[in-house]
């Protein structure tokens, strides 16, 4: 990768980290329960985003800028595990088994219809 | 050593800065030039305050400007001039003051049915090979006095000398605060064995009501007569819950501040302890390798006398088979930037 790509990486992954932060504040600050809806709000969005990308049928740079810094930083695994945990802890199990099915099957069904929209075009 | 003395507590954001510098760094400094005889900050694990944000460790984005207390406890002229520096600073909070005795005998307060005593060690401090803060608990409880829990703090003074918690240090001089609550006869008890067994402990008392226990109410939580008096007081309510129990599927400690917030309290935070136990419960803490908490956690909410006689309700409904729920009259309250008079 060339130097201006390097850079372009850093700066989308930063909006990309920015986005996500707004999105999740925005949306957990309205509901009210403890379940982590931002978090599966954001990684649903994003799948629905790069599976689109995909559709589009990006390749090489454009793919690595929008897919792997942009998207890449935008969604979380980290914090999708951490905020299962912390459902455990609080004995919330099936709220945490939730979390974890849920947020496959709307990020898997969200992926297919990202690339289906992406398709079309 | 029985002295009158005042409580100055101070909440507000982990966030909150003043002239470019952390609050939090601002207050225990002001504590350390004062040589405050006791100050200890404590982290919150949620909560809300006057605009109603609620911040929540249960998930990672809002939990990024957690609540902090910070307690400072001296004699009265020692905390006004602290509390006259304390007000004048910007930002959002709150700050109470309230009385207490620096002592290890009833005194004065022995004519008072429940009392509130709060006692304070350091992290690692031991007493004949038991963790100090353990001993101090099982004192407690051998006394019968209604519960106790155990805080951390990440900061403080004692004796005026500066105790911060460092990230890479052992910290074994950064304080915890024991708070235990029970009826006087039993506090007298328990602080003539605790004298015993250490001379030197530095101790609180404050007057305080046991309003419910296990499910079982004994009292309103706002004292008719102290209620009128002056018509400005504020009351406090405190409960503590083992952090495992639960409302129908919620833990009682979740499901307690999000309906105080529903409801419109002015504020609640939530502190987490490290070990405690209540009414007749063994001591509890964590279990290593166990996927459930089972720490205390101790709610509290500031509002006026009206408005704490509504959210007892809350509180009562949550708390209908265990935890400990307490209240104390807060004689003066008022948001940062704001002289609170007293």
């Amino acid at each position: 990768m060339s130097a201006p790509t390097w850079i372009a990486v850093a700066a989308l992954g930063s909006v990309g980290s920015i986005a996500r932060f707004l999105l999740d504040s925005a949306v957990s600050s309205r509901s009210s329960g403890s379940f982590p809806l931002g978090t599966l709000a954001v990684n649903a969005s994003g799948a629905l985003v790069l599976g689109v990308l995909t559709g589009l049928a990006l390749s090489g740079d454009a793919l690595t800028l929008a897919g792997s810094a942009t998207i890449g930083s935008y969604t979380t695994f980290s914090t999708w595990m951490l905020e299962t945990h912390r459902l455990g802890e609080d004995g919330r199990l099936l709220p945490g088994a939730l979390n974890v099915f849920a947020s496959i099957a709307v990020g898997i069904g969200a992926a297919l219809l990202g690339r289906t929209i992406g398709g079309a075009f | 050593m029985s002295e009158d003395a005042l409580k100055l507590t101070t909440y507000f954001g982990e966030r909150a800065r003043v002239k470019g510098r952390l609050l939090a760094d601002e207050l225990l400094d002001a504590h350390a030039r004062h040589d405050i005889r006791l100050s200890v900050l404590l982290r919150g694990i949620q909560g809300f305050g006057a605009k109603h944000h609620l911040r929540t460790d249960r998930l990672l984005t809002l939990s990024e400007d957690l609540p902090l207390v910070s307690i400072a406890i001296d004699e009265r002229e020692r905390i006004e001039a602290l509390r006259r520096e304390v007000a004048a600073l910007p930002g959002e909070g709150l700050v109470t003051v309230e009385r207490a005795r620096l002592t290890d005998s009833l005194g004065g307060l022995s004519a008072e049915s429940e009392l509130k005593l709060t006692v304070c060690l350091g992290r690692h401090e031991r007493i004949d090979g038991e963790p100090a803060f353990r001993a101090v608990c099982r004192v407690l409880r051998e006394a019968g006095v209604s519960g106790a829990t155990v805080l951390l703090g990440v900061d403080g003074t004692i004796g005026g000398k500066r105790r911060r918690a460092r990230f890479f240090a052992r910290n074994g001089g950064v304080p915890l605060l024991v708070l235990s609550v029970g009826e006087a006869v039993r506090m007298d008890r328990a602080l003539a064995a605790l004298k015993q067994m250490s001379p030197s402990l530095l101790c609180t008392l404050e007057r305080a009501r046991v309003c419910k226990r296990d499910g079982q109410l004994l009292r309103p939580p706002v004292h008719d007569a102290l209620a009128l008096d002056g018509g400005s007081a504020w009351w406090k309510l405190t409960v503590v819950t083992s952090e495992a129990a639960r409302h129908q599927a919620a833990p009682v400690y979740l499901e307690l501040v999000r309906r105080l917030r529903e409801h419109g309290a002015a504020g609640a935070t939530s502190l987490r302890g490290i070990w405690g136990f209540h009414g007749e419960h063994p001591p509890h803490g964590d279990r290593l390798l166990s996927l459930r908490r089972h720490v205390p956690v101790v709610t509290e909410t500031i509002d006026t006398p009206e408005r704490i006689r509504v959210l007892f309700g809350i509180v009562d409904e949550l708390t209908s088979e265990r935890g400990l729920v307490t209240s104390e009259l807060v004689p003066s309250s008022a948001p940062l930037g704001r002289s609170p008079g007293l």
